[in-house]
């Protein structure tokens, strides 16, 4: 069946059209427009906003942290969901995988990364995923605490050992890309250390930050991963930790590097509080690092559960929680922190937070290399998304939202004085073209001839934010699943991993070891297809060549 | 092939299923619970759940909501199986009925290290059998004030009366003190929920110098498991009820016994596919019974299901791992998974109600 969005403002950055048009579909693809014949089906979305579904790089949606996080704020809710009318007056918004897949495909969203699993957990990660509705999805998986890893580097066995390892746990857990959280600093929080930074060395492996960091962003590249390291840097939430984030800048040293939530390094040790914004030097160095890409990590006012396995991190902060409960769990590598948090407009650092995040939006100048997050839930919801894209594309917007806030706070940021709006076009790079990039999804992110048909039809209105909680059509591998704000159906989509090529010696090696360690066979963390409980769960991304 | 019967009499499965269904259909509050049962299973259930506006519990629920409620009133810090396993120096056994809910826990975690057991069942039996074990306090009911006693300790105040003598329980706390990395482990079945939270923060004050966590051992029947699944689908732990079509997440309203033995509730579905537990409520409701033991046979429906990861391939927590592992069949067979029979039972059903 052929059908047709005829008439729309086809925004594609990844093809260089911005133009008004027709996009074509044929089994779940976009086709050329057919010669001389008719479409069986056509939208009609003239004054409409076409463009590719978007694609987030780094939301928290799933796994054993996420669902702990669900069982310590079962009074958590979204503040938007699915309208379930006849029950209840107004969207339920419950924190849970059906809501959560439903929610994205109401923002336009069709493909949405979870950034981070620990080897051991990768089957509950997945099996949750897998009850994510419409969707597809993607993990990363956690390296970087672990003690083979550590071993590997304090006994000098080179790159090609540590690059077999890398690949043998993407393997195991059908992750598509490699992220180290705070690198080491959870292997010495458990030797004590309560705080670890990119020169300080894990106790007893003799091995820095540096070095672990150093040592995955090259078997990430060497063995052609299309996404680089993922790095959740050390010394998050700190003041002063702006250093620290222009040294792993610096560390990239010309490589592929992807930085993390880069928000939460974003601050200085200036002003009369001892906190300031460092967004404007951060900035900075970004743009003038060209291989290292970052997300922002976006901080929105509101209450929210901070989750994150990087445990000494969440342990410093466990005092500061709000409300007062929280989890800490010191797992096999990285472990768990979750610390729920209100994130309120007077409070002076939580603004700060604020304008820093907005700050590193506007004064990077190239949106393929600036990925648009909240690093949700830790920064805000991921529904959150629509208002965040309204004050990147106003200014005076931005303004109002300031007028609220502690004057004392946008005092030590350089926020007020940016008058940078992002285009449509700005926002299609970079929530839809640049990802697919980043991750290597060659047929998404673009709606060229051969793309998956994953479209976001958007109505275009004065309230932004408006515009993109409620898309007008939402198309996931050419099926209508969104209509005016509503989901019409809930397909389940599909995991995106990859599978490089490796010496399989490692396999017998691995065995050893977890069977000398932990007197268990590592079957146990082998994510299993057929556990899955779907149909064809998985689909293979291609290597570099 | 499932075996089943309608009220003790022998039918194929096609027709235990209608009858399921048809208990199901007529309910005006299902309760679907036991949920003994893998993570299909346990898909299979709420998805059965939310399709029929019943409620949702497991028969292991009282100590699930015991650390639970621990944790999300509070606060917890855990550790897992294998971390314990590598790198605990210190452990200290809270109470009875450890062994009893991870048989694997001496020859896993016993070796090598100093191990204090507080107020084990029988503390000359333990002290005999466990010889490298140090037994303190040899009553169980003594646990409240003992680890109240602790934490005092710990932060230097003062106690007046202790049931076993002071320099003991003073020597234990220069042994919690001293440790690197101690763990605490307790299961919550033989805990009440205040003893729980003093241990709890017993553990956070040790880490203002040194490093302690915890290792709370799972409740039986995959109650752990069933709990994670409940959590991601629904938003809730178990005790959730979908009656008015959407989540709702209350202990004490959702509670199965007290449902049906109140009146509330007018039809059970109950799960127990690793065999060996029938329901404890008392009053006589229609039962629809899917278990791994031929026990159940007079119910209105019973269906025997198979084990997980002994009939079938399944997806389980693994208490050595505290994670959730695929684990595959030990003696395949023909016998029909719980979620298999939910599945049919519910393509039985009438379309769901309209939401």
């Amino acid at each position: 069946m052929l059908t047709r969005l005829a008439g729309g403002r086809v925004i594609d950055p990844d093809n260089r059209r911005d133009a008004v048009g027709d996009v074509f579909i044929r089994d779940g693809r976009i086709v050329h427009a057919p010669a001389g014949g008719t479409a069986d089906e056509t939208y009609d979305v003239s004054n409409k906003i076409v463009m590719a579904g978007a694609i987030d790089i780094h939301s928290h949606i799933a796994g054993n942290n996420e669902t702990m996080g669900r069982l310590l704020r079962p009074e958590q809710r979204y503040p938007s969901g699915v309208f379930h009318p006849g029950h209840h007056p107004q969207p339920l918004g419950t924190w849970n995988t059906f809501e959560t897949g439903c929610i994205y495909a109401l923002m336009g969203f069709t493909t949405v990364v979870e950034p981070a699993v620990l080897p051991h957990q990768a089957l509950q990660a997945h099996l949750e995923l897998a009850d994510i509705p419409i969707i597809d999805k993607a993990t990363l998986t956690v390296l970087g605490n672990d003690d083979f890893l550590l071993n590997l580097l304090r006994r000098r066995e080179g790159a090609g050992a540590i690059r077999d390892y890398v690949a043998w746990t993407l393997a195991t857990s059908h992750g598509l890309g490699i992220k180290v959280i705070n690198a080491g600093g959870a292997a010495a929080f458990k030797d004590n250390l309560r705080a670890f930074s990119l020169d300080d060395e894990v106790p007893e492996y003799g091995v820095t930050s540096r070095a672990i960091v150093r040592s995955l962003q090259q078997a990430v590249h060497e063995l052609r991963l299309p996404h680089p390291l993922h790095v959740h840097c050390n010394n998050l939430g700190l003041p002063g930790n702006v250093e620290t984030a222009m040294a792993t800048i610096e560390a990239a040293e010309g490589l592929p590097l992807h930085l993390a939530h880069l928000q939460f390094y974003g601050y200085g040790k200036e002003g009369p509080r001892g906190f300031s914004s460092g967004g404007a030097r951060l900035a900075a160095a970004v743009n003038a690092a060209k291989s290292v890409t970052v997300d922002v990590g976006q901080v929105m006012f509101g209450q929210t559960v901070t989750i994150s396995c990087d445990v000494l991190r969440q342990f410093n902060a466990r005092n500061s929680a709000r409300p007062k409960k929280w989890i800490i769990c010191d797992g096999d590598s990285n472990g768990a922190g979750i610390v729920p948090y209100d994130y309120r407009a007077t409070d002076f650092f939580n603004a700060v937070q604020w304008a820093v995040g907005l700050e590193l939006f506007l004064l990077t100048n190239d949106p393929w290399r600036v990925f648009f997050t909240t690093d949700h839930p830790n920064g805000a919801p991921f529904t959150a998304y629509p208002d965040i894209l309204a004050l990147l594309m106003d200014r005076n917007l931005r303004a109002e939202w300031m007028s609220r806030l502690p004057k004392e706070a946008l005092d030590v940021t350089t926020l007020a004085s940016i008058a940078r709006e992002y285009t449509l076009n700005d926002i299609a790079i970079m929530t839809r073209a640049a990802p697919a990039k980043l991750l290597g999804l060659a047929d998404r992110g673009h709606l060229g001839i051969g793309a998956l048909a994953d479209i976001a039809v958007y109505e275009p209105r004065r309230d932004k934010a408006k515009m993109f909680r409620e898309a007008a059509l939402v198309f996931k591998g050419g099926q209508l699943v969104v209509r005016d704000g509503a989901v019409l159906r809930h397909p389940f989509g599909q995991a995106l991993r990859t599978q490089p090529e490796h010496d399989r010696t490692i396999d017998a090696r691995m065995r050893d070891y977890y069977q000398e360690r932990y007197g268990l066979s590592p079957d146990f963390m082998t994510v299993a297809e057929t556990a899955i409980g779907r149909p064809e769960p998985f689909e293979t991304v291609p290597c570099l060549n | 092939m499932a075996e089943a019967w309608i009220r003790g009499k022998s039918v194929p499965l096609e027709a235990a299923v209608a009858e399921a269904a048809s208990l199901i259909a007529a309910s005006r509050l299902p309760v679907i619970t036991g949920l003994g049962t893998d993570i299909a299973g346990s898909r299979a259930a709420i998805r059965l759940a939310q399709h029929v506006g019943g409620v949702i519990d497991h028969m292991h629920s009282e100590a699930l909501l015991r650390n639970l409620d621990v944790m999300r009133e509070a606060c917890m810090m855990t550790t897992t199986p294998t971390e314990a396993h590598v790198r605990a120096d210190f452990l200290l056994l809270v109470g009875p009925g450890l062994i009893e809910a991870w048989p694997a826990l001496p020859t896993t975690l016993f070796r090598e290290r100093r191990t204090v057991w507080l107020c084990p069942e029988k503390a000359a039996k333990t002290a005999n059998e466990h010889r490298n074990i140090g037994v303190v306090g040899d009553d169980p009911a003594d646990l409240p004030v003992m680890v109240a006693i602790l934490r005092a300790r710990c932060a230097g105040r003062p106690v007046a009366k202790t049931p076993i003598a002071i320099e003991t329980l003073d020597a234990l706390v220069v042994e919690l003190k001293k440790s690197r990395f101690g763990v605490a482990v307790w299961s919550a079945a033989q805990l009440d929920g205040l003893t729980i939270e003093m241990l709890c923060g017993l553990v956070n004050d040790l880490n203002e110098s040194t490093r302690f966590s915890s290792l709370p051992l799972a409740a039986p029947d995959n109650a752990y498991a069933v709990q994670q699944v409940a959590a991601w689908m629904t938003g809730f732990p178990v005790r959730t009820g979908f009656c008015r079509g959407i989540p709702e997440h209350d202990p004490w309203r959702f509670e199965a016994s007290r449902l049906i033995d109140s009146g509330e509730a007018d039809c059970a579905i109950w799960i127990s596919a690793y065999g060996t537990r029938s329901p404890t409520w008392k009053r006589d409701v229609p039962l629809v019974a899917l278990t791994g033991s031929p026990d159940l046979l007079k119910a209105d429906v019973a269906i025997t299901v198979g084990r997980p990861g002994i009939d079938h391939d399944a997806v389980d927590y693994l208490s050595a791992t505290a994670t959730l592992a695929a684990v595959s069949a030990h003696k395949p067979s023909t016998a029909m998974s719980a979620a298999g029979v939910l599945g049919k039972i519910a393509a039985a059903l009438p379309a769901a109600r309209p939401c």
